[in-house]
């Protein structure tokens, strides 16, 4: 029963990725059609060098980390709050599925024009009225890496606080209602009771938002595509860059094999972590 | 007195801040929906007008106009359809097996499909465009549907895996001592009872393989240009087609938000993918 399965899976996935590897020890552009040779580590050795790479792998950190603890800080904190209103939850639970159903490319999008457009974006418009001025929120290298962070923050914390929204309303009632005869404040409360109770659930939430931060690329090439220059490449679009707009191959590949690693040693630890919670 | 007053006015910014969030949640949509009723100058109006005279022509427009996006419905949807029906099919019968049969390394298998559902696309992408140049499969359904396969398969499979794991093992087991084989048993006494969750498997598939965009922009073309890749019909160099680009966006992402709130209850489930029980217990 399970051989149909594993075999379309060992054929189109296992087989490519093989396939990847052995690319990348190969030079292959395709502007030079005809001079693929084998050059052992030589993307490799390249990439070392390459300071650019260097700058994607450190903002694919920064992006992930960031995006992470954002979601993790306003998912749980929204879920604390509308658990208190248990009337209102039902409109959260609906928007909460627009975000997280549209597609992260038609969120680059809506993001790029009607949020952030200097002059005509809401967030601009806002930003003016506030005082605060118009921003080229993603023409501007700094202001660009916060933006394409807030866009992806804004599409995956709905998921988090859902996640979570489910985890804290299955806590058992009667642990705070001692807790509350003991005179406990509400912030020992959440320190000494909340949170070791949903300690699981905060493992796997990282777990799943790290794999897809790590990812990313939809929302960034329709918001950025990358820029302005490098400045929101992430490695999955440095990668992609390199490979299709500079259409050297077997370099991406090299690239994208590092991310590979990179994202099952990330998934490893934090699998055997989750064991040991 | 004051006790009172000072739990009233926490309530009200308690319903204060609630609300911010909820818009937070809901703008770049409600401005879509807003903006695609709108003249394109009107769209520039400054500041952004909230109250103006609607039209449905940019509606019109994306879908009978010169670059209407029913051509890419239909690719999405037959994409969509196929990687889906493929999947569950493939899916339903090892997520079975990985969850009830004792198989000789069931737990590397399990990590196996497990890892697999990580790769991240551009390590699949790369080796997929020389494959499918290779062999002449650019630019067609067939090659789509089969790089589509490699995320929604072991998807479909972790999700099908943490249900049949809590469907009781009673039935079946009665079905087996009445020498029933095992296919007879999975065919009669499970898969009924797992209906309702392959309908939830077979929304998440199908709402995955509609909002690819990746695989999709590099391996589709002229002829497989799915509606996520068309949306770049209405933005180019010199200028973005607000209007027409909300309208598009919005009949594109109709699908999949009815689905998502059909399967409401089901979404945190589907978005976790089993990473939750499986993997971990065994």
């Amino acid at each position: 029963m399970v051989a149909p399965g594993l075999l379309v899976l060992v054929a189109t996935t296992t087989f490519p990725l093989l396939y990847l590897l052995w690319q990348s020890l190969q030079n292959i552009n395709l502007a030079m059609p005809g001079m693929d040779r084998y050059i052992g580590v030589g993307n490799y050795v390249r990439m070392w060098e390459d300071s650019r790479f260097w700058g994607a792998l450190s903002y694919t950190g920064i992006y992930t980390g960031v995006t992470v603890v954002l979601q993790l800080v306003i998912g749980l904190g929204m879920a604390m709050l509308v658990l208190r209103i248990p009337r209102a939850q039902w409109a959260f639970r609906v928007a909460a599925i627009l975000p997280l159903v549209l597609a992260p490319v038609v969120v680059g999008l809506f993001w790029r024009t009607l949020m952030l457009t200097p002059d005509f974006g809401i967030v601009d418009y806002a930003s003016r009225s506030l005082g605060l001025g118009s921003h080229n929120w993603l023409g501007d290298p700094e202001l660009a890496r916060f933006s394409v962070i807030a866009i992806h923050t804004w599409q995956w914390t709905p998921f988090v606080f859902l996640y979570m929204l489910a985890a804290l309303a299955a806590l058992p009632e009667d642990l705070y209602e001692a807790a509350k005869i003991d005179r406990a404040n509400a912030f020992r409360r959440f320190m000494h009771i909340t949170l070791p109770l949903i300690r699981p659930a905060i493992v796997v939430v990282v777990i799943l938002r790290m794999t897809v931060a790590l990812a990313a690329f939809a929302a960034i090439y329709a918001a950025t595509g990358g820029g302005p220059g490098t400045a929101t490449e992430i490695v999955n679009l440095y990668a992609y860059r390199v490979s299709f707009a500079e259409l050297s191959l077997g370099y991406g590949a090299a690239v994208a094999v590092v991310l590979l690693a990179i994202t099952l040693a990330v998934a490893a630890v934090l699998f055997r972590i989750r064991r040991a919670t | 007195m004051s006790r009172r007053s000072g739990s009233a006015l926490r309530g009200a910014i308690l319903m204060a801040v609630s609300a911010a969030l909820l818009l937070v949640w809901i703008l770049p949509v409600l401005l879509s929906v807003l903006t695609s009723f709108k003249d394109e100058k009107e769209v520039l109006a400054y500041p952004p007008t909230v109250v103006f005279e609607a039209t449905l022509k940019n509606y019109v427009a994306v879908l009978a106009g010169p670059s209407s996006i029913v051509p890419n419905l239909t690719s999405s949807l037959i994409i969509a359809l196929a990687t889906t029906i493929l999947s569950i099919v493939i899916a339903v019968p090892a997520a079975y097996a990985i969850a009830r049969l004792r198989l000789p390394g069931r737990q590397p298998l399990g990590f196996y499909v497990l890892a697999t559902q990580l790769v991240p696309p551009i390590g699949l992408i790369i080796p997929y465009f020389l494959i499918l140049n290779g062999i002449g499969w650019m630019d067609s359904y067939k090659g789509l549907v089969l790089i589509y396969i490699t995320f929604s398969l072991p998807f479909a499979i972790w999700l099908m895996v943490s249900y049949f794991e809590d469907i009781p093992r009673e039935m079946e087991e009665a079905a087996l001592l009445d020498r029933a084989s095992r296919w007879q048993a999975f065919w009669y006494v499970v898969l009924p009872q797992a209906r309702g969750a392959i309908a939830v498997t077979v929304i998440f598939v199908f709402l995955n393989a509609w909002n690819e965009f990746l695989f999709a922009v590099i391996l589709g073309g002229a002829t497989v240009k799915p509606v996520t890749v068309a949306m770049y019909n209405y933005i180019n160099t010199e200028q973005t087609q607000w209007a027409q680009l909300c309208a598009a966006a919005l009949i594109a992402m109709l699908p999949v938000i009815v689905l998502g709130i059909v399967a409401q209850k089901h979404i945190v489930k589907g978005l976790t993918a089993g990473a939750v029980k499986g993997s971990g217990r065994r």
